[in-house]
């Protein structure tokens, strides 16, 4: 009976997983790789991106297949223009193409910085990647701070942490404050510091002042500044096959200090479990079956869990798992399933909640959130709006009224306007309360447009202080 | 976590004083340099290495060797792409307000716009170009000569000139620090020497108007709006600045000053004018008036910046807005007296027509 309505449900489902497989197939060959890299790590979507990608033919024009033995890691070059970002760039994998993880880039290529289109926003970055000995990196390099803001919002591609590059010539700069709070603000929480243009220094004591400076600034700017890996070195050295000392060695040993210092973000399959709820169904001598994609974690059945959200609270018991027909003892990120609940009335739960391991997250109804409004050409709006604005706001399946508001405090707020094309820093006020946490994702319609895309930012979360269930 | 890093500077430091011999540089010195002036490594070194230790004279060697470096450096960086950058406004009189309508000096018009352009946004953001901006701006404002009745109000500046005028401090503009008068291409190219970007000026504009005499039945009023602020409120992505007139009728209506004179009136006028130049920032607007439908003449716009609007055009709002403040009269078939736009500019970093 259970699975009758199941496979009603199905090719719902199984539509909302296309969605996004064929959505990453928009991009570029390197970006899938990418992104793909940063999905949930299961095997049926996987097979599926796959399997799709193959029919469109560029699997095999990559040449070879992305291996998930290593854990994945995106990292970014920040730093100013001559202080030889892209020289670095191109430096790493030339070292790393001759132990054999990587493809040499040489600089002209790093330095086009293309202009793309994630999720039909344009952004300026270049992606390459490369691979040590444990670990797969993606790297990004953008020309500006907006480029940035735009892939973390998008979730393009989520810097997880930072290569800073200073000259030894210049030491830190006036913008690499600028370098830091971007950091910060795309949710980086450690960085690795390389000092390039060692060789035009004569004087050892000069290096140790642009150390002590760098790890100044750093602890200035909330990052560990005392245990910080700084590497000096130069990449010009290395790129050009000279100097082995401070050329080759400095750059493997500037992998090895990300490989040890910058942290693998967890796996979904390691969060704790959550499922958005998409249907739900009442099975005659069952009970309640909530159906739905498993966003992250794993479930037994038999396990607590907690459905929360549109003003619901409600502790209760998973009786039964199934999946495609077929009864599971454990459900796991990625898996459509349906989910057999304790003494809950189908009138109980809605579309819009979400099942969750209890206590794993709450539900909030105001929060902070960094938004890009899509511009015109992105298929925006084409007029500005002011606070108090009220869009629809979609979080995973919930489809909710909110208001923005500037954040307390704001100069001129009664007055200021967003525009199409802004990085802006709101407070959504939403009108039923919703699982949300620092670095969810949500988008912003009003009239079936897409107004945009956003992230809820982790530093300041008014959303936990005023939020009522 | 301070503490330890005092200890390794401690450290550094002594080992610095028992290698280095008198002449060579100490690297306490380099980093007090670096302090005070935010020159490089390299330069600090090199004004400490000539001056024999020395810091005051270290700091006027680095003074001097900051218009050579900073032209080479100007000169190295000539052929890049600058598109980044910020709008400043300057806004030193904009015209009669309730506080004095009678103060005769602040009833004029003084106000600039400034686009200054570098490569990076990261640049753009920080404090030391938003300085100068700020100083590029105030000077724009403060230097021009009033423009006769007849000129337009909203002058372009012959950037070439501009750049040759002594540059004045916006947060100090009578000159107490007592600093050395100094360029603004000099001061620009300091900024390129500093961060390391091209810095260009782009375009320049000012409104520089006496008062219209009689003041007691005109008055030309300018508001501002910038969007895109990072720090300053003056400064932005996008700048608009909005010229409006002001009349009234001859007695028995009451008098502008009479009107200027009442708070409610002034806070409300501030409001609306403001909301004109939100208006111009938000949509795109090319024209005031235009004889056939055009959405980009801004009488013809919906006036969504202004809360009352009710979905009336700009033209219908200013007309009623004058209509009930008294502001109009009819004689022999004719109107006397209201509110009308003069004259508007609009910027946007990196976007020119």
């Amino acid at each position: 009976m259970l699975a009758a309505q199941l496979a009603a449900t199905r090719t719902l489902a199984r539509r909302a997983c296309s969605a996004r497989a064929t959505q990453s197939l928009l991009h570029t060959c390197a970006r899938t790789s990418l992104r793909q890299t940063s999905r949930p790590v299961h095997p049926t979507l996987f097979q599926a991106t796959r399997s799709l990608a193959a029919r469109r033919g560029y699997a095999d024009a990559a040449g070879s297949k992305y291996s998930r033995a290593k854990p994945h890691l995106n990292i970014g070059t920040i730093g100013h223009v001559d202080h030889g970002k892209t020289t670095l760039t191109a430096a790493i994998t030339k070292v790393l193409a001759e132990e054999g993880g990587a493809k040499f880039t040489d600089y002209a290529e790093i330095d086009k910085a293309p202009e793309e289109k994630a999720r039909g926003i344009t952004i300026n970055s270049t992606h390459i990647e490369y691979e040590s000995s444990n670990r797969h990196y993606g790297h990004i390099d953008c020309p500006g701070h907006a480029d940035y803001i735009k892939n973390m919002i998008t979730g393009a591609a989520q810097m997880d942490g930072a290569i800073v590059v200073v000259s030894a010539t210049d030491g830190q700069m006036p913008q690499t404050r600028e370098h830091l709070l971007l950091a910060r603000q795309v949710g980086v929480k450690k960085l690795v510091v390389f000092i390039n243009k060692v060789d035009m220094i004569s004087d050892t004591e000069m290096l140790e002042l642009v150390d002590m400076e760098m790890r100044d600034l750093l602890s200035t700017y909330n990052f560990d500044g005392e245990n910080t890996p700084i590497i000096m070195g130069s990449a010009l050295a290395a790129l050009e096959g000279r100097d082995e000392e401070i050329g080759k060695k400095k750059v493997l040993e500037l992998v090895q200090a990300c490989d040890e210092w910058l942290d693998v973000p967890p796996r979904d399959l390691d969060k704790p479990f959550l499922l958005p709820i998409e249907d739900v169904f009442s099975i005659a001598g069952r009970g309640t079956v909530v159906t739905g994609r498993a966003e992250r974690g794993t479930i037994n059945k038999g396990d607590e869990v907690e459905i929360i959200g549109l003003g619901t609270k409600i502790k209760t018991t998973l009786t039964g798992i199934e999946s495609f027909h077929k009864e599971l003892d454990r459900g796991e990120a990625g898996d459509n399933m349906g989910a057999l609940l304790r003494g809950i009335k189908r009138e109980d739960v809605q579309r819009g909640q979400v099942l969750v391991a209890t206590g794993s997250i709450k539900a909030v109804k105001t929060f902070q959130a960094q938004i890009y409004v899509l511009t015109k050409d992105e298929g925006g709006r084409y007029t500005p709006f002011m606070a108090s604005y009220q869009p629809q706001i979609f979080i995973r399946t919930a489809d909710i009224s909110t208001s923005l508001q500037w954040p307390e405090g704001t100069a001129d707020a009664e007055d200021k306007m967003v525009m199409p094309g802004d990085n802006v820093e709101m407070v959504c006020k939403l009108f039923h309360d919703v699982a949300a946490e620092p670095g969810t994702r949500f988008t912003i319609r009003e009239g079936g447009k897409t107004r945009s895309w956003n992230t809820r930012r982790a530093s300041s979360c008014g959303g936990h202080a005023s939020s009522s269930c | 976590m301070f503490a330890h890093a005092a200890g390794r500077r401690a450290a550094c430091l002594a080992a610095a004083r028992s290698y280095s011999t008198p002449a060579k540089p100490s690297i306490k010195l380099v980093a007090e340099l670096r302090k005070r002036t935010e020159v490089s490594i390299a330069k600090a070194h090199q004004a400490l290495a000539a001056t024999n230790n020395d810091v005051p004279a270290a700091l006027a060697w680095l003074e001097k060797d900051l218009q050579v470096s900073g032209l080479a450096k100007a000169a190295k960086v000539q052929d890049r792409d600058a598109s980044q950058g910020l709008v400043g406004t300057a806004v030193l009189a904009r015209g009669p307000a309730s506080a004095d309508p009678a103060d005769t000096a602040g009833n004029g018009l003084r106000a600039a716009l400034v686009e200054l352009n570098c490569e990076t946004d990261f640049v753009a953001r920080g404090e030391l170009f938003a300085t100068l901006l700020a100083d590029i701006a105030h000077t724009a404002a403060f230097l021009t000569d009033p423009a006769p009745a007849s000129a337009g109000l909203i002058q372009p500046l012959q950037t070439e000139a501009l750049l040759e005028a002594p540059l004045l401090s916006a947060a100090d503009p009578y000159g107490a620090a007592g600093k050395a008068s100094q360029t603004i291409a000099g001061a620009m190219r300091d900024l390129t020497a500093k961060v390391g970007e091209k810095i260009s000026l782009r375009r320049a504009a000012a409104v520089a108007r006496e008062p219209p005499v009689p003041l007691a039945t005109r008055a030309l009023r300018l508001a501002h709006y910038l969007h895109g602020s990072v720090g300053r409120p003056t400064q932005g992505r996008i700048a608009g600045l909005v010229v409006t007139s002001l009349s009234t009728p001859p007695a028995p209506s009451p008098s502008l000053a009479d009107l200027l004179s009442r708070p409610e009136f002034s806070a409300d006028l501030d409001k609306l004018e403001r909301a004109l130049a939100r208006q111009v920032v938000g949509f795109e607007t090319k024209s005031i008036r235009s004889a056939e439908k055009d959405e980009a003449a801004l009488y013809q716009q919906s006036f969504m910046m202004y809360p009352g609007a009710n979905g009336e055009n700009v033209e219908a709002v200013l007309r009623r807005w004058a209509k009930e403040r008294g502001m109009v009269a009819e004689a022999e078939g004719e109107t006397h007296g209201g509110l009308e736009v003069l004259e508007f500019a609009k910027w946007t970093v990196g976007v020119y027509n």
